[in-house]
């Protein structure tokens, strides 16, 4: 593994930062799996390996590396459809993640839940929701729980730009900062709800920024695609979220570099805005600031070799896999199990 | 480099295997050729080895759990951080047996006839069962329904039909291994033929008494030469006057009340740990009711009886079995039972003893067959009336030889009581 | 022994519950300090605290979410959701989060809560703070749904709901608050998925719930007495898991069917016991299964109008002594 032994720091000061070369290896590494993953998983699409829906988050992924790392184990964390990212980041292989893509056995939930519904409790991803604007509430339940037990973790829910029109994102602030609750809203802004600019639909310009002032909450808006940027200002809000300092509403300026979902090739958006912003591809940032740090080739190439393997020998253990035996049909619906609702 | 192990294919008929145990653990070095998990399916069960080397980074499929041949159950050389979870036991499984995800309701498979009588009045579902349960005339209960000017045939109706016949024809209280049963024409090849209600009861019935009691069968070949002459000589007149014909049965039965007058326990039923002789015989005897069903009613005090007295009572209560007029009186309180196979040529016949009773008689066909005749003169060839009479008996209550020799005074009844002194002498 | 109000006895219900186990919370509107818009939840805020009994903004949805997200990560919540039409407000958690929770983690999460909710008309409170929507919940997989007919039954039914580890829906009836009956000292712990036959007979099975219990014992008393008719009353009292066979069993016996149902014809939840009976018990039946509901409208607030919807135990005697005799 990189360290940062490996690397010659021209500016010692940059290298000794609050950051540290070790965890922007790490945001590195989270980066270019994800990328790598969501890519393959492009390509399963086309295979029709992947079966549904698939919502990927190419050009997105410096928000689920940046919130991943800044977690602790044992902070809980809520997202929606659009959830390989912030799955991966929290930990989960991505065997898991692409086999339960391709609803097999060898998946997160077995081919029980699919793309949209992403689940690893023991990495602390308590789920990925499909209705707009449903985990916003649930994560303050969640963080509720962590008050009332005087426990020490953080709720974090990140969602779309859309979601800010629900009602259930306004219920949920509002409830969050007057229970002072111990959870972060990252809202994910990509300029685009499904095929429509956001910016259409809503009254203000900042979907979610702008809104904060409604619930007594800061107006937080940062560049989404840069790792450190969204780093810091997580740790900061989940500090102050652990230390009983109450909820935050983060809005991290971002772009998604294909369609909503894999059936949209996205020809609503307006000629050069792709250009645009593939300048300011997450990725190609950060590798830019690891060489800027003097981080050596070698070492970014063995992150994206490794990552590139890695993707691969997932992607055979998935096509190894069969699917889930047929009992599952009716398992769990209920705790014992079963599905019994009658005697 | 990473390499997978998969669940090796064990067999050609095998499509998976279960876990037994694992040689290894996560972070262990393995070596080409070590022992990594052992795996049972239903032929074998083995050990499998590693083909590659390299260090254990990841188990899929743990101790207990059922991987599908080629299904990647462990990693070797990979990446060592938390993956999925280990599935170490098949939920699934235990998950769903409550019932079929498509049987949530259960649709009966039974069918008790049409919802219309005969003559178009509408009748429930209930009733149709009922009907078809106790065996009730449906074309005569329509038409009564319809002659009353009610609108349909419901519970009441039926229950009121019951309740106007003489005696209710209830469930058999001796249960017989039920005759063959020669069909008009065979049923066709797969026919589902459903068991209505009263012989499924009856069913239950003999399987228990067969379950429960311990069943020993002897058998007697009888010569029925010095019984058939008498019978044949007072046939004609005992028509004439009693209106029906003279069988077998009714000296079968006088022998078997004075063959038990000698052996009691024969006439006994169990009552815990003791047996219960009964003072008086009620014969039961096996009536076949047109090959659909059996019931046995009873003869009371048939030890008082002579062989005609017999024949009348038995035939009263074969009439009414075939009217269906029994009552529970009729059906109950038997001490002992014959069932009387013989009209249908077959030799021997072992049948179910109804409990409480502890013994069953069956007689089977009587006909000529040659037999070996002692006289002063020397042993002859001679055409003689042979008959087997068997008995099952309930070893708990008594051993064979006393069968056997209860079975031995019967023999000797039949072949040498003196049969006329049973008829009336003056003619 | 003590006779108790149904409100009382809610109250009791939670507070069993809330003593037992200190991860059982309680959140809802005005329950907290004002007892209960109904009065069902005094004294809890007092001998609980604003830590455990916490008043919330006009929310249901934040009400719902926050109850799933503290149940899924170790708390054993009560939501109360005022009147029990606002459940179609926050209906997304009902019917799609926590009922599909557990199957679609894989069995990874769980939902160990209780939504108890102010039911049924009879009240005057007009068509949208009337309706009886059990039927409802009772067709969304995955939940359970209980709706008591006494005070003893709404302790038993509560602490059976609280104590179950599956999303439970907890209608208590609102024309019920007043009523009192017999409640034993000490813990009273029922089971869900039970029905109770209340009254046995021989000529007919009435299945009621909740406020159509009272209704169908007074009715079964009036036609012993004046029709002859030994009718047979069950209280389903719970509709997920439902307690089939007791209900069929009856059927065999007296082999006429009849529901009484307060919830608007259409889908109500006697509909589905009807077809289960009309299947598996097909040949225990001697008449056609009659259902006597509510006619399928809105409720109007006049007082008139609306005895007149709900079935009334004369409405329930006349029908079934009809059916029989027709």
């Amino acid at each position: 593994m990189a360290s940062a032994k490996d690397a010659t720091a021209p500016n010692e000061s940059l290298a000794n930062d609050d950051i540290g070369l070790d965890r922007r290896l790490e945001l590195f590494r989270l980066q270019v799996e994800i990328r790598d993953c969501e890519k393959r998983a492009f390509d399963l699409f086309l295979q029709n390996l992947i079966k549904g829906t698939s919502h990927l988050s190419i050009g997105q992924e410096a928000v689920a590396a940046g919130f991943g790392v800044a977690m602790r184990k044992g902070d809980k964390s809520f997202c929606t459809y659009r959830g390989h990212a912030h799955t991966l980041a929290r930990g989960a292989s991505m065997e898991g993640m692409l086999g339960e893509l391709m609803l097999r056995d060898i998946g997160l939930m077995r081919g029980k839940g699919g793309s949209m519904h992403l689940t690893s409790v023991e990495h602390g991803v308590l789920g990925s929701y499909a209705i707009i604007g449903a985990h916003l509430p649930i994560a303050c339940g969640s963080a509720w729980r962590a008050q009332y037990l005087g426990e020490k973790d953080v709720s974090v829910c990140f969602f779309g730009d859309g979601t800010t029109n629900i009602g259930a994102f306004h219920e949920a602030l509002n409830f969050a900062a007057v229970w002072k609750l111990p959870v972060v809203f990252v809202c994910e802004n990509n300029l685009y709800m499904e095929y429509t600019p956001i910016s259409e639909v809503t009254a203000v310009k900042h979907p979610a920024a702008d809104r904060a002032a409604a619930y007594g909450l800061e107006r937080i808006v940062v560049d989404g695609n840069d790792a450190d940027v969204v780093y810091r200002i997580a740790l900061a809000a989940l500090e102050m979220a652990r230390n009983g300092g109450g909820p935050s509403l983060i809005e991290c300026l971002t772009y998604r570099h294909s369609g909503h979902s894999r059936a949209d090739p996205a020809k609503y958006r307006p000629p050069g805005e792709l250009e645009e912003w593939l300048k300011r591809d997450p990725v190609v940032i950060y590798r830019e600031r690891l060489r800027e740090f003097g981080v050596k080739q070698e070492t970014i190439d063995a992150v994206e070799a490794e990552s590139k393997r890695k993707v691969e020998a997932a992607t055979e253990a998935c096509k190894a896999s069969p699917q889930a035996p047929v009992e599952l049909l009716t398992a769990d619906v209920y705790a014992d199990g079963g599905w019994a609702w009658r005697n | 480099m990473t390499s997978t192990i998969i669940m090796p294919q064990l067999g050609e008929t095998v499509a998976e295997g279960k876990v037994l145990a694992w040689f290894k653990s996560i972070g262990d070095e393995i070596r080409e050729g070590d022992n990594l998990f052992e795996v049972e399916t239903d032929k074998v069960t083995i050990e499998v080895q590693a083909v590659v080397a390299g260090r254990l980074s990841e188990i899929r499929v743990g101790v207990g759990a059922t991987a599908k041949v080629g299904e990647v159950v462990a990693v070797i050389g990979g990446d060592m951080t938390a993956k999925a979870p280990v599935r170490t036991e098949a939920r699934a499984a235990r998950a769903s047996q409550w019932r079929s995800p498509f049987e949530e309701v259960s649709t009966p498979t039974e069918k008790f006839g049409s919802s219309k009588g005969p003559n178009g009045v509408r009748i429930t579902p209930l009733a149709r069962r009922l009907i078809s349960e106790h065996g009730i005339d449906v074309a005569r209960l329509s038409a009564d329904v319809a002659r009353r000017g009610a609108t349909k045939v419901d519970e009441a109706a039926v229950r009121a039909a019951l309740a106007e016949r003489p005696s209710e024809p209830a469930t058999p209280s001796v249960v017989i291994a039920p005759p063959p049963k020669p069909a008009d024409s065979p049923p066709p090849e797969g026919a589902v033929i459903s068991l209505n209600a009263v012989r499924l009861r009856t069913g239950e019935r003999l399987a228990e008494n067969w379950r429960t009691i311990p069943h020993v069968f002897q058998a007697i070949e009888v010569d029925f030469t010095r019984v058939d002459r008498v019978r044949k000589s007072r046939k004609a007149d005992f028509q004439a006057t009693h209106g029906f014909s003279l069988t077998f049965l009714p000296f079968i039965a006088r022998a078997t009340c004075l063959a038990i007058s000698a052996y009691p326990q024969i006439n006994a039923r169990f009552s815990g740990a003791t047996l219960i002789l009964s003072r008086d015989i009620h014969l039961g005897i096996a009536v076949d009711l047109n090959h659909n069903g059996l019931v046995a009613p009873v003869v009371r005090e048939a030890g008082e009886l002579t062989a005609i007295g017999l024949a009348k009572a038995i035939r009263r209560q074969t009439e009414k079995a075939k009217a269906g007029k029994l009552s529970a009186d009729d059906l109950s309180g038997g001490t002992y039972t014959i069932s009387n196979n013989g009209a249908f040529g077959t030799t021997l016949t072992t049948p179910i003893i109804n409990a409480p009773q502890v013994g069953i008689l069956s007689t089977d066909a009587i006909g000529l067959k040659p037999a070996v005749v002692s006289t002063p003169e020397g042993d002859f060839l001679a055409p003689r009336m042979i008959g087997i009479v068997g008995q099952s008996f309930d070893h708990r209550a008594f051993d064979g030889a006393y069968s056997a020799a209860f079975l031995s005074r019967l023999k000797l009844i039949l072949e040498t009581r003196n049969w006329d002194e049973e008829f009336p002498s003056d003619r | 022994m003590a006779e108790l109000t149904y409100r009382d006895a809610v109250a009791r219900g939670i507070a069993q519950e809330m003593e037992r186990d200190e991860r059982v919370v309680f959140l809802g509107e005005d329950i907290g300090k004002a007892g209960g818009v109904f009065k069902t939840t005094v004294g809890l805020y007092e001998k609980f605290g604003p830590r455990r009994v916490r008043d919330t903004p006009i929310s249901e949805q934040a009400i719902l979410g926050a109850a799933m997200g503290a149940a899924m990560t170790g708390l054993r919540p009560i939501a109360e959701i005022m009147f029990a039409d606002f459940l179609a407000v926050c209906f997304d958690y009902v019917a799609n989060e926590m009922s599909k929770l557990r199957y679609m983690s894989n069995g990874q999460l769980a939902c160990p809560l209780v939504i108890r909710t102010g039911n049924g008309g009879g009240v005057r409170f007009g068509a949208q703070h009337s309706q009886a929507v059990e039927n409802w919940t009772m067709m969304i997989p995955g939940v359970k749904v209980v709706a008591p007919s006494s005070p003893v039954d709404v302790i038993g039914l509560m602490a059976a709901a609280v104590r179950d580890p599956d999303p439970v829906i907890f209608h208590e009836h609102k024309a019920l608050y007043a009523i009192k009956g017999e409640v034993p000292d000490g813990e009273i712990l029922d089971k869900l998925g039970t029905a109770k036959i209340l009254r046995p007979g021989r000529d007919c099975t009435i299945v009621a719930l909740a406020l159509m219990v009272p209704r169908a014992l007074a009715a079964a008393e009036i036609l012993r007495q004046e029709h002859g008719v030994d009718a047979e009353v069950i209280d389903v009292r719970s509709l997920v898991p439902l307690d089939t066979q007791t209900i069929l069993a009856s059927v065999a016996k007296t082999g006429r069917l009849f529901t009484v149902e307060e919830n608007p014809r259409l889908c109500g939840w006697g509909a589905e016991i009807v077809s289960i009976v009309a299947d598996e018990a097909f040949w225990d039946l001697d008449g056609p299964i009659v259902r006597i509901t509510t006619p399928h409208i809105p409720l109007p607030a006049a007082d008139h109008l609306e005895d007149l919807a709900l079935p009334s135990a004369s409405r329930i005697v006349d029908k079934v002594h009809r059916v029989l005799n027709g």
